[in-house]
């Protein structure tokens, strides 16, 4: 009885989202024993940041050694191979490799990591509206918050998936995760957040999976 | 001070003592302590000597404008490690030189001196974009053994970190400055062979050592 009780206040804390996934293929994931998948974030634009704790989320997610997908920390693999995956210096275009490559050291050392894919990850999450007031106010008799308010959040996201040993696009995945947050306060403030960036990494990471394993060579 | 305090009344010391809050709420310091990973890639075939002058090493941003909190950000630190770190890889030998122009170590082909010009930051509530931005620059300085100058050339390097929940202003600023460094970093590794009279320098180095192979092969 307790536990349903936990359970159904935890579903009446969170707020909504709605998530939507796209996916274009052209190809199919064919992950080997030993080969790794990288996943970046693209920092190029100055009005918004791709955030770490997103990449950091997916790769978390994804990870999964005993199914065969084998994640490459973002920040191990950046350091290991500075400067070319700067935000300044990281190859925007999948041609961009070639020249990349003819740099023995960096070739090395991305096969020493068995690079399979690099998949790129590109948008962020913005507030886009909020609404309401809360008012807080501290007496003789006691201290209290009252009012009420409320803001909805938008995730934008897309993944390119390239294939490094082919040199080609694999595919793209966007996740598009809108959410509306309430915080009531009635002498408390109860705050209802809507996960709108974590149920978009959530998302991403599931069609990412089945993007790089295949159900066939998923049931292996 | 305490001469000042005990011809003070109690009112009067309770305003000092919550201006004196007020006054210390408004300054910030950020000390930035960055390591940086070593470049990959080839090292070009140079001796060079790298000297980083003090002002350089303890180098303190001060800003202290009307419109604006104090701030006081030491970046001196982390930028001789990244100098140190990325220099150390560019080249076939670096020497770290403690001082210049005297007592100049034989051998060497350049002597690289780096200099901040200028730094640049902004704060979420100016721009009204949800992430911290720095922006820095360098004057690079490369003199010849003889204390002639060959060539200079900038570095602008830019950071940004967005906003986290929980994260003090602080913390956001040395964050976007470990990223600005290391896009110098990137700058300097990538750039340094762009630059025309160091272009020249490094193929007149690499014709003269192959020539020097081909005679003693023969």
């Amino acid at each position: 009885m307790k536990r349903l009780i936990v359970m159904a206040l935890a579903m009446l804390a969170s707020g909504c989202t709605t998530v939507v996934i796209d996916e274009y293929r052209r190809s199919s994931g064919e992950l080997a024993l030993g080969d790794s998948v990288v996943i970046l974030g693209r920092r190029h634009s100055s009005e918004y940041e791709t955030e770490p704790d997103l990449i950091d989320c997916v790769g978390k997610t994804l990870h999964n050694p005993k199914a065969g997908i084998n994640i490459i920390p973002e920040q191990q693999f950046v350091n290991a191979l500075y400067p070319w995956f700067e935000p300044r210096t990281a190859p925007m275009h999948i041609k961009s490799l070639d020249k990349l490559m003819d740099n023995p050291e960096v070739r090395d050392r991305m096969e020493k990591y068995g690079v399979k894919y690099i998949v790129w990850i590109d948008g962020s999450t913005e507030t886009t509206d909020s609404a309401g007031s809360i008012g807080c106010s501290i007496g003789t008799a006691g201290a209290g918050c009252f009012g009420f308010g409320t803001w909805d959040k938008e995730s934008d996201y897309e993944a390119s998936v390239w294939d490094f040993r082919d040199q080609e696009l694999s595919g793209k995945i966007s996740a598009d995760a809108q959410g509306t947050s309430y915080m009531p306060a009635i002498v408390v403030p109860i705050p209802l957040i809507a996960r709108v960036q974590n149920n978009a990494c959530k998302g991403m990471a599931a069609q990412l999976q089945e993007f790089l394993l295949p159900p066939q060579s998923a049931s292996r | 001070m305490k001469c000042l305090l005990d011809g003070m009344t109690a009112p009067g010391k309770y305003f000092l003592i919550v201006l004196a809050v007020l006054v210390a709420g408004c300054s910030h310091t950020v000390r930035v302590d960055g390591e940086f990973p070593q470049p990959i890639g080839d090292a070009h075939p140079l001796t060079v000597g790298v000297y980083l002058s003090e002002d350089f090493q303890k180098f303190t941003y001060q800003e202290n404008r009307d419109d604006r909190d104090e701030w006081n950000i030491n970046t001196g630190r982390a930028q001789k490690n990244l100098f140190e770190t990325v220099l150390g890889s560019m080249f076939k030998e670096t020497i770290n030189l403690n001082q210049y122009p005297t007592d100049l170590p034989g051998g060497v082909d350049l002597v690289i001196v780096p200099e901040v010009r200028e730094l640049q930051f902004t704060m979420p509530r100016e721009t009204r974009v949800n992430i911290f931005e720095v922006w820095i620059k360098y004057d690079m300085h490369a003199y010849d053994p003889q204390g002639e100058a060959v060539a200079n050339w900038v570095i602008t390097a830019y950071g940004k970190t967005p906003t986290a929940f929980l994260k003090s202003q602080e913390a956001a600023l040395a964050q976007a400055i470990n990223v600005a460094l290391r896009d110098a970093g990137a700058t300097l590794y990538t750039g340094f062979e762009r630059v025309p009279e160091l272009q020249a320098l490094i193929a007149n180095k690499q014709r003269a050592l192959t020539m020097k192979e081909m005679e003693t092969s023969e």
